[in-house]
């Protein structure tokens, strides 16, 4: 009985470690949140979380920090050479559309945080 | 001493590495680079299992698995890829291969890297599958009564040196076939072997030679149907043959088939795995049963999952997944698995995302056991596990 409340306890106190960032944090999707993009991307976004999501998390490319389209046809014609990406032709397209958009996004931040920097 | 030492050393030359291919700036390259890791720190609570004999050939309590990588892409024909990780095995160099892309149909793959087999082994990081374990076919050795189940059917990941072409092609509107054939070094052992030994695989000094100098051989191919911008069906099948003794005496055949369907907001896993091992029967007295003349030789371990994947909310996904292990042959003798063993496990779980990149993964296993253990004299066990998984 001992051994079984004294693993409880653990349980619990495990489960709680591992919740606390969450209710601190609260939640934010690894995704975008669609209905916030601009019409026209929408739908190379959904195109884009789905087909990137097979093999990983979306984090990864939405956090790369490419700002370089040319770098993202490299890497996305890369992803879609992989054996079972799933990825098509014309899903490339879109889905470079889409990061196109959000590398020229990056660029907009970044250079705003360099004037706001420079500024006196 | 030497072999941990040799491979924390080449962690850090790697690390090292990546760092300053990260941190120069892009025009003192003269090519794209892009650095990505992961991390998941999980913890296996097994309350039922703690009094069983088997216990403790379980892990009850925090296990850490970590992966860092740098991809460069030299030209749209040349490419490498940098990995390394550590886990179970200590560090471990996942991937080191190169790339060179004749056409979308003919890719030529040198160096280390896992051989493309099935559709699990693309999610195998813990940060790109939603449950905190692997399905049991694919497991090394993270279940319950582990000695006795070890290594599932092909243990995931399973890096090896060599050689693969691989390739894509487009069939009409709707269709991509994918495909790949492989020469790599092979799972290894022994002599006298009655089983594979995974960690001649890991270990730097025996993954730099074969052990047997002859390559194992394997295939896959699949096809892609796309039902539309967001859904899709594969349907894969994949072989590898080998012999893994340093005589070549024994060989091991491993064939799969998978599908996985993928309807907007929900995703469905099937697969199946079966490995024919060959074990070196010269000396009967090692084994539990009598050696029969015909089939006596080899056993057959089966392995096979049902996952679904639904995502509830953008932040939150359920997973249910039913999963088993089959062992048909003859056993050693100290072995308290039967020749017709059995292990099934229903798990219920759920991956809840805090923050871009950072998951928490919890879930709930139900064991069900072909064998009543020894001591407790049960077939059923629980296991749960709490994770926070990480990835960039």
């Amino acid at each position: 009985m001992i051994a079984g409340s004294r693993a409880a306890r653990s349980l619990m106190v495990t489960l709680a470690l591992f919740a606390a960032p969450a209710a601190c944090t609260g939640a934010r999707a690894e995704g975008l949140d669609a209905s916030k993009l601009p019409e026209p991307v929408r739908a190379d976004y959904e195109v884009f979380a789905r087909k990137c999501s097979k093999c990983h998390s979306l984090a990864r490319p939405l956090g790369a920090g490419i700002t370089d389209d040319e770098q993202w046809a490299m890497y996305v014609a890369r992803m879609r050479r992989q054996p079972g990406s799933g990825i098509f032709a014309d899903d490339e397209v879109a889905i470079l559309r889409f990061l196109r958009f959000h590398a020229a996004e990056l660029r907009k931040k970044k250079s705003g945080t360099q004037d706001a920097g420079g500024s006196p | 001493m030497r072999g941990p030492r040799r491979a924390t050393w080449l962690f850090v030359l790697a690390v090292a590495l990546a760092a300053v291919l990260s941190s120069l700036p892009r025009g003192a390259l003269a090519f794209d680079r892009n650095f990505a890791g992961s991390a998941q720190l999980d913890y296996h609570f097994a309350p039922t299992a703690k009094r069983a004999r088997s216990f403790p050939d379980a892990f009850d309590g925090f296990t850490m698995e970590l992966a860092g990588k740098v991809a460069v892409d030299f030209s749209d024909k040349v490419s490498a890829n940098l990995k390394v990780c550590y886990g179970c095995h200590g560090f471990e160099a996942d991937m080191m291969y190169f790339d060179f892309r004749v056409a979308d149909e003919l890719n030529f793959r040198v160096g280390r890297f896992s051989p493309t087999f099935g559709a699990f082994n693309l999610r195998h990081d813990p940060a790109n599958h939603r449950l905190s374990d692997k399905p049991l076919a694919y497991d090394m050795g993270r279940m319950l009564r582990m000695r006795q189940w070890n290594l599932g059917v092909m243990p995931s990941p399973f890096p090896d040196n060599g050689v693969e072409i691989n390739g894509t092609r487009r069939l009409g509107a709707i269709a991509q076939l994918d495909y790949a054939v492989y020469a790599v070094s092979g799972f290894k052992a022994d002599a006298g072997a009655l089983d594979l030994d995974f960690k001649l695989s890991r270990s730097p000094q025996s993954y730099y030679v074969d052990n047997n100098a002859r390559p194992a051989g394997g295939a896959r191919v699949a096809v892609t149907l796309k039902l539309g911008d967001v859904s899709d069906l594969t349907l894969g099948a994949s072989g590898m043959y080998g012999t893994f003794d340093p005589d070549n005496r024994l060989s091991y055949a491993i064939v799969g088939a998978d599908a996985t369907l993928r309807l907007e907001t929900t995703t469905v896993r099937v697969e199946g795995l079966s490995r024919r091992q060959e074990m070196d029967t010269s000396d009967p007295s090692r084994f539990k049963y009598v050696l029969s003349d015909k089939r006596g030789d080899f056993f057959m371990k089966h392995g096979a999952y049902v996952e679904v994947e639904q995502a509830v909310t953008r932040e939150l996904d359920l997973i249910a997944r039913a999963d088993g292990l089959l062992r048909v042959g003859n056993v050693a003798a100290d072995s308290e698995l039967s020749s017709r063993a059995t292990v099934l496990r229903y798990t219920l779980g759920l991956a809840y995302a805090i923050e871009r990149g950072l998951r928490v993964k919890f879930s709930t296993e139900a064991w069900d056991f072909g064998e009543r253990d020894a001591l407790t004299n049960r077939k059923f066990e629980l296991g749960m596990h709490a994770a926070l998984a990480g990835s960039f």
